[in-house]
């Protein structure tokens, strides 16, 4: 269930390039995938070449060569504008990441203490479970009103919103593999002379550590999906901001220009999460 | 007959238990009544067939369980998990986030064995289970015989005097199963531990057992009682499976499992 949500929750964030491999391919495949999802890119960049000609509208599709000018425009300064809005395209996109962190960190770690809380005391879980499934269907855009109107429209509403965002993935995975622990496991520790701290320590956390990983990657693709939400208001500097400025003036190449650079940070991140993925949790299915 | 309880305190004292699990419709009465008095020292195999109740025995012998009625003392105590006795599981069990290394460590640390002292001691209870040059292996990067080696040595890391085993060997191949039983009569024999080893097969009861309790189908109660007089020092494994008497109580007890299975 979480993994049919994490597909769909994740793409958003992902999709805007392009080529995305299937999902679950096995970790030894990577530096394939990685040349599938290349390939899909250049063959993306070709389309989109045709499209631009063909229309012949730049403010409905931009060529490939007006967005690259677009890059190098935002990232330098030009008849005294330094890039755009006062800002370079890294700053923008910085800002951004910078946001997403931070959600993302306060999000796992106020999920993860949950999702143990949850896991273990079965009252608890009763009592949670129905609210961090409400706060999770909701769309982050729902509730960012109320955040507004409870903490202004600076920086405190929108890394609220990308913590609120980031938080359930990380309790439910986290709650459901601290629940599942295997009994075989825990009796094993047990019969070794754990107690009930050094069982939930030694065994019940390294067991669900894959699981609370998934959760955290969903809950980062939740946060990048959402920081586009977030600087919808008082956004810039900001990827997000800059995209809806642009897209107020009609400048269809800094749109698409923002959406690959939201979209291709989201592939880096998502790899390097994987990597770690591999790196911390050796025994990734194999208990 | 077996110990007198009288004369030596008992290493396992099993009284008039009686097991059921669940409640009411669902009731399933899996053991007993049983009484069993294990004296220290000795290796007791219960042998029966599967479903009779003899993971349950081991299990209140454990302390995993508490009897529905009679009671079970572990060195004169009720018994508690991790206090008292070492247990082998029949799946390894072993924890894949730790290396091999790693699993003996921690029980060492629960045993409450000093950090700087464990290296030291991780190697020797390695060593003694016939294993050298893996602690730094992944536990999925050895053999399903050399895994429940590492089940074992962890068991052993408690130091504790009684040792149990559920079926440890019965997931093994022939081959690796009989490597397994001789070395643990070895490492049993040197350590003087006392062991209650649960199994269906005959053939490894005889081997093992210096007491031989066959089990009757659930609920399990004592079919038959026999001490093994086989000689066990300066005989090879070999040739103690070739002695005429070794054939005779195979025979004897495989009768006895097959009765008391019933129709089964
Ligand atoms: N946790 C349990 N709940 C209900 N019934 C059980 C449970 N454990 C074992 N039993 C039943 O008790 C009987 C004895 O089980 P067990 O002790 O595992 O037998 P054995 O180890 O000899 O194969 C079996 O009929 C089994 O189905
Ligand atoms: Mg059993």
């Amino acid at each position: 269930m979480i993994y049919t949500q994490s597909g769909t929750a994740v793409e958003p964030s992902v999709v805007p390039v392009g080529g995305s491999a299937p999902a679950g391919v096995p970790a030894k495949r990577r530096p394939r995938r990685i040349l599938v999802r290349l390939g899909a890119l250049a063959a993306l960049v070709a389309v989109w070449q045709l499209a631009a000609v063909t229309t012949r509208n730049p403010s409905f599709v931009p060529s490939p060569k007006a967005v690259w000018s677009q890059l190098i425009l935002t990232s330098t300064t030009h008849d005294g504008v330094r890039g755009y809005s006062g800002h370079y395209l890294v700053e923008h996109l910085g800002i951004s990441l910078r946001r997403i962190l931070i959600g993302s960190v306060l999000g796992t770690a106020v999920g993860l203490i949950l999702g143990v809380v949850m896991g273990t005391v079965p009252w608890i879980r009763v009592v949670t479970e129905p609210v961090v499934t409400f706060v999770r269907a909701l769309p982050p855009l729902a509730y960012f009103s109320l955040l507004i109107i409870w903490f202004g429209i600076d920086e405190t509403p929108k890394l609220w919103l990308l913590t609120i965002a980031a938080l359930p993935p990380v309790a439910v995975a986290t709650a459901s593999a601290v629940y599942g622990a295997p009994i075989g496991l825990v009796e094993a520790a047990r019969a070794l002379g754990a107690t009930r701290r050094d069982v939930i320590r030694d065994v019940v956390l390294p067991n669900a550590l894959p699981e609370i990983f998934t959760g955290v990657r969903l809950a980062v693709g939740l946060a990048y999906s959402s920081v586009v939400a977030a600087e919808t208001i008082n956004g810039v500097p900001g990827i997000g901001g800059m995209v809806r400025d642009a897209q107020r003036y009609l400048q269809t190449d800094v749109v698409v220009l923002g959406l690959l650079a939201i979209g291709l940070s989201g592939l880096l991140i998502d790899a390097a999460l994987r990597t770690a993925e591999n790196r911390l949790i050796p025994w990734r299915g194999r208990s | 007959m077996p110990s007198n309880p009288d004369v030596v305190l008992a290493a396992v004292d099993v009284h008039e238990v009686e097991h059921v699990y669940g409640t009411g419709r669902d009731a399933v009465t899996a053991l007993g009544p049983i009484s069993l008095s294990v004296r220290p020292g000795s290796f007791v195999v219960l042998v029966g067939a599967s479903g009779c109740g003899k993971s349950t025995l081991l299990r209140l012998i454990a302390g995993f369980e508490r009897p529905t009625s009679g009671a079970v003392r572990v060195g004169g105590r009720e018994p508690v998990p991790g206090a008292g006795a070492g247990v082998v599981f029949q799946q390894p069990r072993l924890f894949p986030w730790k290396t091999v290394g790693g699993n003996v460590d921690l029980a060492l640390r629960y045993a409450g064995v000093p950090k700087p002292e464990r290296p030291g001691r991780i190697g020797e209870l390695l060593g003694r289970v016939g294993l050298h040059d893996v602690a730094g292996r992944r536990t999925w990067q050895i053999s399903g015989g050399q895994q429940q080696r590492v089940a074992i040595a962890r068991a052993l890391a408690g130091d504790d005097d009684l040792l149990l085993l559920d079926e440890p060997f019965a997931a093994l191949d022939a081959l690796t199963r009989e490597r397994l039983q001789e070395d643990l009569r070895q490492v049993t024999g040197e350590t003087g531990r006392t062991c209650v080893f649960v199994t269906h097969s005959v053939d490894e009861a005889v081997f093992l057992g210096s007491r031989v309790v066959v089990l009757t189908h659930r609920p399990g109660r004592i079919a038959l009682d026999l001490d093994v007089d086989l000689p066990r020092s300066g005989v090879g494994p070999d040739r103690l499976r070739a002695l005429p008497e070794y054939a005779a109580l195979r025979t004897v007890i495989g009768q006895e499992v097959r009765e008391a299975a019933g129709g089964r």
